[in-house]
């Protein structure tokens, strides 16, 4: 065990040196802080007398439009009520996660395939230690670039004269243990998988598998369609990091804190449980493709 | 020749086909026809044969009725809509009602009506069943009796007064022509009035409705079946849907709905403390607070209008009336706090070739003699060089009301707005610096 800790701590410092000496990260965070700065811009840009009306900036309008058809005019008057900066953190977020998620998972399927971690298995090393390695890099560059948004969204808000409200700071909170869930689920997927792209390609297909069904019991679609979706929704809910996302965001509206931890917890038993399911594969398939 | 006449034939028929606007598809349903209390009044909907579900707000009384109909969609407005003028077809029957635990129960129609009485605001309806719905129709049919016989006699009276007028004004040319003393009649004409005008009954603001017969539900919160028997006792085909009866969820909050003072016609609403207002400090704000409560988005919107869409996994705020006798307390940097009180507006349409309108003060002595004030609100003055205005509102007593603090921004376009652009290329830079000093190493 202290042998794997060893390992896993040995290959952590290795990975988190690797990506911070490689331009990948950083191009994530400029994109993501870009997409910041255009969303809060436009927000800006799209205040009258009478407050925000994204009918006055083209990108709100369409961003507006779409989320209104797609989730109802109630979803929008909650994620701008206190200014611009819930929209804008998941959409920032987004490009930093993903960098993140897909590297780790395209990363430990070419060392798969190359028969790198292999040769790391002769050693000192195991599978598991490796996807810890990794896991511990992403949870470390994720808290980063969430403190890096932070500041940049702070230092917005000052210039603008916006506040970046209660909501965001529970989103915050709950986004960085929502990240280390989907980590999990993508070192699940390479432990299923033999190579880089078909590693990729499960973890995506699970991922977009939890949205589909988180948005359909969200849409507002009527009838047959929700009824299908709330069905699958309530069996596919219990291991959808996203569940436990929204359950907890939802609680905290009504200042139930007690939830809102509990969420988060649920959000870690997960990952855990997940890890634990990947380590049982790697067991069992061992680290040779 | 003959091939031509056959192509303006054919040309012609597909222009009177065109001519002719499409007529939307009418089919005739069992339809129930819901008459909902929504927190704050009673609306109609109805539920096609389509339509599983309906959704009642529980612990109040909603009306029921089922009927045959024309039903058809209205492509403008997206809706589904009920020909009533055509067919109408309401059924008499029983209402089977059965719940998760409890036995079916048989509701037949009871007689109702409802109003709203007047008080100090909106919220004070009541509904009549039975014996006390026909006894508050003859009160209401009573009242309006009352009042057209005295519309009645003020037009006999103002007819007399008219023609005595025109009598003595007559009388007094004629006898002034003739160069007679009119001092007495001229004084007989001064102490005539006008008989006064009967004022139409205030009491209510909704008047009862004629009494009709529906199937009252009064429902706990929970999901419940229904099925219609009609009155040969058998189960109407189609009848059976779900009622979903649900409450709201919170109720303590404060809303503010805010105009500002060149846009009276699109107020917004603010509807939590933690929602902030961001403008652009261009005109003044008029505030109105009201109590509101928290209803499911999909119920509420699906009890409002039965084919509506909703956000089943969203809480939506409901403003219900007005905070009766509010003060608002306004605090701005640097500066005391301010009351604010209830205050007459009215509102002016700019003079000139600009559209729009401002809102002024009510002057019902002046210019806005014999009008009544467009709006009741409190003015609260901004500034582009106030940057954060912030509210609470109390009732009537003085007391804080919980979950009314607000906060107003004013949003002025920053001139180092691009630091921020700047700052987003940080990493790049770092990325740039890192790349460097490592290409030095190994060059080295």
């Amino acid at each position: 065990m202290n042998q794997r800790a060893h390992a896993t701590s040995v290959l952590a410092k290795r990975r988190i040196l690797e990506t911070l000496i490689s331009p990948g990260f950083y191009i994530a965070q400029t994109i993501g802080l870009v997409l910041a700065y255009l969303l809060v811009a436009g927000f800006v840009r799209a205040i009258d007398s009478s407050g925000f009306n994204y009918a006055l900036n083209p990108a709100y309008e369409l961003i507006g439009r779409s989320l209104v058809g797609a989730f109802g005019a109630t979803f929008v008057e909650k994620l701008f009520s206190e200014g611009p900066f819930l929209f804008t953190l998941y959409i920032a977020f987004l490009p930093v996660l993903l960098y993140l998620a897909v590297s780790s998972v395209f990363r430990f399927g070419l060392e798969k395939k190359v028969g790198a971690l292999e040769l790391l298995a002769y050693g000192p090393a195991d599978g598991t230690s490796c996807f810890l390695a990794a896991l511990i890099k992403d949870i470390l560059m994720t808290a980063i670039y969430l403190v890096v948004l932070l500041v940049f969204l702070l230092i917005s808000g000052l210039l603008n004269n916006l506040i970046l409200g209660p909501s965001f700071y529970y989103s915050l909170i709950i986004l960085f243990f929502l990240s280390i869930a989907i980590y999990a689920y993508g070192i699940f997927a390479s432990s299923l998988t033999d190579n880089s792209a078909s590693a990729i390609a499960v973890f995506l297909g699970l991922i977009l598998f939890f949205i589909i069904i988180m948005m359909g019991s969200f849409t507002v679609v009527s009838g047959y369609v929700r009824n299908l979706a709330s069905v699958f929704a309530w069996i596919v809910k219990w291991i959808s990091p996203l569940f436990y996302w929204d359950l907890a965001l939802r609680v905290v509206e009504v200042s139930n804190w007690g939830m809102y931890f509990a969420g988060i917890a649920l959000l870690l038993v997960l990952s855990a449980l997940v890890l634990f399911f990947s380590h049982l594969t790697i067991k069992a398939r061992g680290v040779r493709s | 020749m003959k091939a031509l006449r056959t192509t303006a034939a054919l040309l012609l028929m597909f222009c009177a086909g065109m001519l002719f606007a499409d007529v939307p598809v009418r089919e005739e349903q069992f339809i129930y026809s819901i008459l909902a209390f929504n927190g704050k009044d009673y609306a109609g909907t109805f539920a096609r044969k389509e339509a599983d579900t309906l959704y009642l707000v529980a612990d109040v009384d909603n009306f029921i009725t089922v009927r045959n109909v024309f039903v058809y969609f209205w492509p403008i407005t997206q809706d589904w809509k009920t020909d009533t003028s055509t067919l109408n077809v309401p059924f008499e029957g029983t209402l089977e009602l059965s719940g998760r635990e409890a036995e079916p129960e048989r509701l037949g129609m009871t007689p109702y009506t409802y109003y709203n009485i007047r008080g100090e605001y909106e919220l004070n309806w009541k509904v009549a069943k039975e014996a006390e719905a026909e006894a508050a129709w003859q009160r209401y049919q009573g009242l309006m009796d009352a009042y057209w016989q005295s519309i009645s006699g003020y037009y006999e009276k103002r007819a007399m007064y008219e023609a005595m007028l025109n009598q003595l004004t007559v009388t007094i040319t004629k006898m002034r022509d003739e160069g007679k003393d009119v001092t007495a009649l001229i004084d007989t004409l001064k102490e005539l009035k006008a008989p006064p005008e009967p004022q139409y009954p205030t009491e209510y603001i909704v008047p009862p409705v004629p009494v009709q017969n529906a199937f009252i539900l009064n429902l706990p919160v929970g999901e419940y079946r229904i099925r219609f028997f009609s009155e040969d006792g058998q189960i109407m085909e189609g009848s059976e849907r779900r009622i979903v009866a649900f409450e709201k969820r919170r109720a303590e909050a404060i809303g503010l709905e805010v105009i500002p003072g060149d846009k009276w016609t699109r107020p917004v609403e603010s509807k939590t403390p933690a929602s902030v207002l961001y403008i652009d400090g261009s005109t003044d704000l008029y505030l109105r607070p009201f109590l509101q409560q928290e209803y499911n988005d999909l119920f509420y919107e699906k009890m409002r209008k039965n084919d509506a869409k909703g956000n089943p996994t969203l809480m939506k705020w409901v403003r219900i009336q007005q905070v009766p006798r509010a003060r608002v307390e306004v605090t701005r940097p640097s500066a005391e706090s301010q009351m604010v009180l209830e205050e007459p507006f009215y509102v002016e349409q700019v003079k000139g070739a600009a559209l729009g309108y401002q809102i002024v003060p009510f002057d019902p002595e002046g210019k806005h003699k014999d009008r009544e004030p467009s709006l009741q609100a409190f003015h609260v003055p901004v500034s582009k060089d106030q940057r954060v205005i912030r509210l609470r509102v109390q009732d009537k007593e003085g007391q804080y009301l919980s979950s009314s603090e607000r906060q107003i921004r004013v949003i002025t376009p920053s001139r180092i707005g691009i630091l921020s652009l700047i700052l987003a290329a940080c990493p790049l830079i770092v990325m740039i610096i890192v790349m460097t000093r490592r290409s030095r190493r190994y060059s080295s």
